[in-house]
C-alpha cells in the first residue's frame, strides 16, 4: 500500500470511528516503515479536524467525536513505540487546566469543551468540579498550565471565578496564564468586569480563543 | 413503590464505576442502542408531530433506556438502577398532581393531554440575577398582577449590602433569606400573598444554604415549591438528595429539575428526545417530585426555540403527558433578548409546541438564554399567559403549521441573536411600568402573530 493510501485509510478509519481498522492501519504504518509522526499529522489528525468541522456545523454530534477519539487514541498507542524509539513526540498546541469553580457541581459544559480541545492537539487538564478557588492555581502551577479555563454554570457561583483571578494576583502569578471563562450565565461583559482574557460561549469559540490567546506573546510572562 | 431512603441504598450499594466509564460505556453505548432498537427517528418537517402511537413508543424506549442505565451517583461513583417493573410501578402510583398555593391562590396543578383545550398551570417569572432589590420588588409584582397566574419563579440576587453571594458562604444565606423576603413583600403588595413560589431558593446554590433559609421562620410555606436539581446527564449528588429528604421530611413541594442536552451526550434529537422522557421517569424515582421544572437545551445555541430542540420538547412532552402522571412545568429559552420582536416568535413558537403537547404548565419562555442580568421583564410574562392560553385552540397539526411559519421568521438569525435591553433600559423601575416603546412593539407583534392565526383572547 503506498505511503498516501495508507494516510487516507487512517483519516476514514477516525471518521468512521473504528476502532479496529485505526489501530490495523497503525499496524500498516509501522510494517511499511512510514514515519509514524507524519501518519499521525497526514492520517490521524486530518480526520479529526474533519470531524470537528462537522461538530461544529452541527452535522455531527458529542458522541461521534468521543468515539472517533478512542479510535484515534488505539492507533496512537500502536505507533507510540516507534515515535519514542525516534525521540518524535506529537506536539502539542498548548496545556490547558479546566475545572468547575467553587460551589458548582456542574460538569458536562467543562467535559465537552475538554473533549474538543484534546481533538484539537491540546493538552488537557481537568480538575473536576467544585474546586476550591486556591486549587485551580496550585494545580496550573504543578502542570505548568498555559490557559486556565474556568466554569461556572450558576449565577451564584460565577464570583469564583473572579475570586480564582483575584488570587492569582494576590500571589503575582496572573501574567503568567491566559485566564478563560465560560458557562452557561457567563458572558463577555462578566470577563471583561473581572479581568479575564476571553469568554467562549461554545467548546469550538473556546478552541479558537484558546488557539488565538497562545498565538500572542503573554506580557511580562 | 420504592421509597427514598431505598433510593438512598442503592446510591450506596450499587454497582461501582468511574463518571466517565458511566458517561462512555454506559450511557452513551445504551443509548445508542435504545434509539436504533426502537427506530426513534427526528423529522425536521414536522417539529410538532401528531402521532400518538410514536408518542407511546418513545415512552417504552425511554422507559427501557432507564432501566439498561439507572441513575450515577457522583459522590458515591455508584449506580442507582431500577427495574421495568419498580419504573412502571412508580408511573401507576403517581398522584399526577400537586397542591401549592395558600388561601384564595390555593390550587391543583394537574395534567393535560396533547390536543386538549384546558388551559395550562400558568407558571411566570425566572431566577434570572436581578441587580437591585427595588427592581426584583417590581418584577414580582409585575408578574403577580397578572390575573390567571397560578405560581411564580422569583429572580436570584447576586449580592448582598454590596458584598458578593458566594455559593455556599455566609453572603448566599443572608441573600436567600432576603430574596424570600422580597418575593412575599412583592406578592402581599400585589394582593396576593397565597400565591406559590415555584423555583426555590433562587438564590441559593448549595444545599445547605436552601435548608438554611427554608426554615419557616424565613417566610416559606410547604405550598411552595422546591427545585432538587439533577445533573446532565441521568446524574445526581448529595445536594440535591440532602434537599429531598429535607423536604420529604417536612411534606413541602418538591419539584424535580431537569434538562437533557442536545448535542452533548445525548447526542442528535432522537437520543434527546428518548433522554428528556426518561427525565420525567428519573423525577417519580429519584427526586420524588410533585412537580418538575424540564428544560431540553441545545448545546450549540444555549436556547430552546431550534427545530432540533422543538422537536425534542414536542415528542418528550407528548410521551410524558399521555403516559406518565407527573405535572412538569416546561420551560423554554429563548435566544434573542427582552424587547426584541425575535423573542416574541421564538417564545410563541416554544409555547405553541409544548401546550399542544399537552404540556401541564409553561412557564415564560426566558430571553437571552437567561444569561443577561436584570435581562427580564414582566412584559414577556403576559406575552407568555396571552399566548399559552391562545395555543390551547391549536391542534397539535395547526400548531406545526404555525410554529413552521415561525421558524422562518427567526431560524436564520439563531446564530446571532439581538440581545435585547434590560428591565431598566425599558421599563420605569420607579413605577414599574412598561416604557411605550416596548407597549408599541408587544402591541405590534401581537397584532401580527394574530394574522398568522393565533387566536388570542380579546380581553387578553
Amino acid at each position: 500500500m503506498e505511503q498516501q493510501e495508507i494516510f487516507e485509510k487512517l483519516s476514514m478509519a477516525i471518521i468512521e470511528g473504528d476502532e479496529n481498522k485505526a489501530k490495523a492501519f497503525a499496524h500498516e504504518v509501522l510494517r511499511s516503515k512510514i514515519d509514524p509522526l507524519e501518519a499521525v499529522e497526514q492520517g490521524l489528525s486530518k480526520g479529526m479536524i474533519f470531524l470537528g468541522d462537522r461538530f461544529e456545523k452541527g452535522e455531527i454530534f458529542l458522541p461521534d467525536l468521543l468515539i472517533a477519539g478512542d479510535a484515534f487514541n488505539s492507533a496512537i498507542d500502536v505507533l507510540k513505540p516507534a515515535m519514542e524509539a525516534l525521540k518524535k513526540n506529537i506536539a502539542k498546541v498548548g496545556t490547558v487546566l479546566i475545572g468547575t469553580v467553587n460551589g458548582d457541581v456542574h460538569g458536562i459544559g467543562k467535559n465537552i469543551v475538554g473533549i474538543v480541545l484534546e481533538a484539537n492537539g491540546f493538552e488537557v487538564v481537568d480538575i473536576g468540579v467544585d474546586k476550591p478557588s486556591l486549587k485551580f492555581v496550585e494545580e496550573a502551577e504543578k502542570v505548568k498550565a498555559d490557559v486556565i479555563g474556568l466554569s461556572s454554570l450558576m449565577t451564584t457561583t460565577m464570583t469564583a471565578q473572579k475570586e480564582v483571578i483575584d488570587i492569582l494576583k494576590e500571589m503575582n502569578l496572573r501574567k503568567k496564564y491566559w485566564i478563560v471563562i465560560g458557562g452557561g450565565p457567563v458572558t463577555q461583559e462578566w470577563a471583561d468586569q473581572i479581568g479575564a482574557d476571553g469568554y467562549a460561549g461554545s467548546a469550538f469559540q473556546a478552541v479558537h480563543l484558546i488557539k488565538r490567546l497562545l498565538g500572542q506573546k503573554k506580557i511580562g510572562a | 413503590m420504592l421509597s427514598f431512603l431505598d433510593v438512598y441504598e442503592r446510591a450506596i450499594k450499587g454497582p461501582i464505576m468511574s463518571e466517565k466509564d458511566f458517561d462512555m460505556k454506559v450511557f452513551i453505548p445504551r443509548l445508542r442502542n435504545v434509539v436504533n432498537a426502537y427506530g426513534i427517528q427526528y423529522n425536521r418537517e414536522t417539529p410538532v408531530p401528531s402521532d400518538d402511537r410514536a408518542a407511546d413508543h418513545l415512552y417504552k424506549a425511554a422507559v427501557d433506556f432507564l432501566s439498561q442505565v439507572g441513575i450515577y451517583c457522583q459522590n458515591t461513583n455508584r449506580i442507582i438502577q431500577f427495574t421495568q417493573e419498580e419504573i412502571l410501578e412508580a408511573v401507576r402510583k403517581a398522584p399526577g398532581k400537586c397542591f401549592a398555593g395558600e388561601g384564595k391562590e390555593a390550587g391543583i396543578f394537574g395534567m393535560r393531554k396533547p390536543d386538549e383545550q384546558k388551559a395550562p398551570w400558568f407558571h411566570v417569572g425566572s431566577g434570572i440575577v436581578t441587580t437591585s432589590e427595588e427592581m426584583a420588588t417590581n418584577k414580582i409584582e409585575g408578574y403577580a398582577s397578572i390575573a390567571e397566574v397560578n405560581s411564580i419563579s422569583i429572580p436570584a440576587l447576586d449580592s448582598i449590602r454590596g458584598i458578593p453571594v458566594l455559593a455556599g458562604s455566609p453572603a448566599e444565606l443572608y441573600a436567600a433569606i432576603r430574596g424570600i423576603k422580597i418575593g412575599r413583600e412583592a406578592l402581599r403588595r400585589a394582593g396576593r400573598p397565597g400565591l406559590p413560589i415555584m423555583n426555590l431558593i433562587s438564590t441559593a446554590a448549595a444545599a445547605v444554604t436552601t435548608i438554611a433559609a427554608s426554615a419557616p421562620q424565613f417566610g416559606l410555606r410547604i405550598t411552595d415549591g422546591w427545585l432538587c436539581g439533577a445533573i446532565s446527564e441521568m446524574k445526581i449528588d448529595f445536594g440535591t438528595m440532602n434537599k429531598v429528604a429535607y423536604l420529604l421530611n417536612w411534606g413541602a413541594n418538591i419539584g424535580a429539575e431537569t434538562s437533557p442536552i442536545l448535542g452533548g451526550y445525548c447526542g442528535g434529537p432522537a437520543g434527546t428526545a428518548v433522554v428528556s422522557t426518561a427525565y420525567i421517569l428519573m423525577g417519580l424515582l429519584v427526586q420524588k417530585g410533585n412537580y418538575q421544572l424540564h428544560f431540553p437545551i441545545h448545546f450549540k445555541y444555549g436556547c430552546c426555540t431550534t427545530r432540533d430542540i422543538l422537536w425534542t420538547v414536542s415528542v418528550s412532552c407528548q410521551a410524558a403527558s399521555r403516559n406518565i402522571p407527573m405535572p412538569v412545568i416546561w420551560l423554554g429559552y429563548t435566544a434573542a433578548g427582552p424587547n426584541t420582536k425575535m423573542y416574541f416568535y421564538e417564545a410563541a413558537a416554544y409555547l405553541l409546541c409544548a401546550v399542544a403537547s399537552g404540556a401541564p404548565s409553561v412557564q415564560t419562555p426566558h430571553p437571552a438564554k437567561a444569561v443577561k442580568m436584570d435581562g427580564f421583564t414582566p412584559m414577556e410574562c403576559k406575552f407568555g399567559v396571552e399566548t399559552a392560553k391562545a395555543a390551547t385552540q391549536a391542534s397539535r397539526q395547526q400548531a406545526n403549521e404555525k410554529v413552521i411559519r415561525l421558524l422562518e421568521k427567526y431560524e436564520s438569525q439563531i446564530e446571532a441573536p439581538p440581545s435585547g435591553s434590560r428591565y431598566q433600559d425599558c421599563y420605569d423601575v420607579v413605577s414599574g411600568k412598561p416604557g411605550e416603546a416596548y407597549v408599541r412593539l408587544y402591541d405590534e407583534v401581537k397584532e401580527e402573530l394574530a394574522r398568522m392565526g393565533i387566536p388570542f383572547s380579546s380581553k387578553g
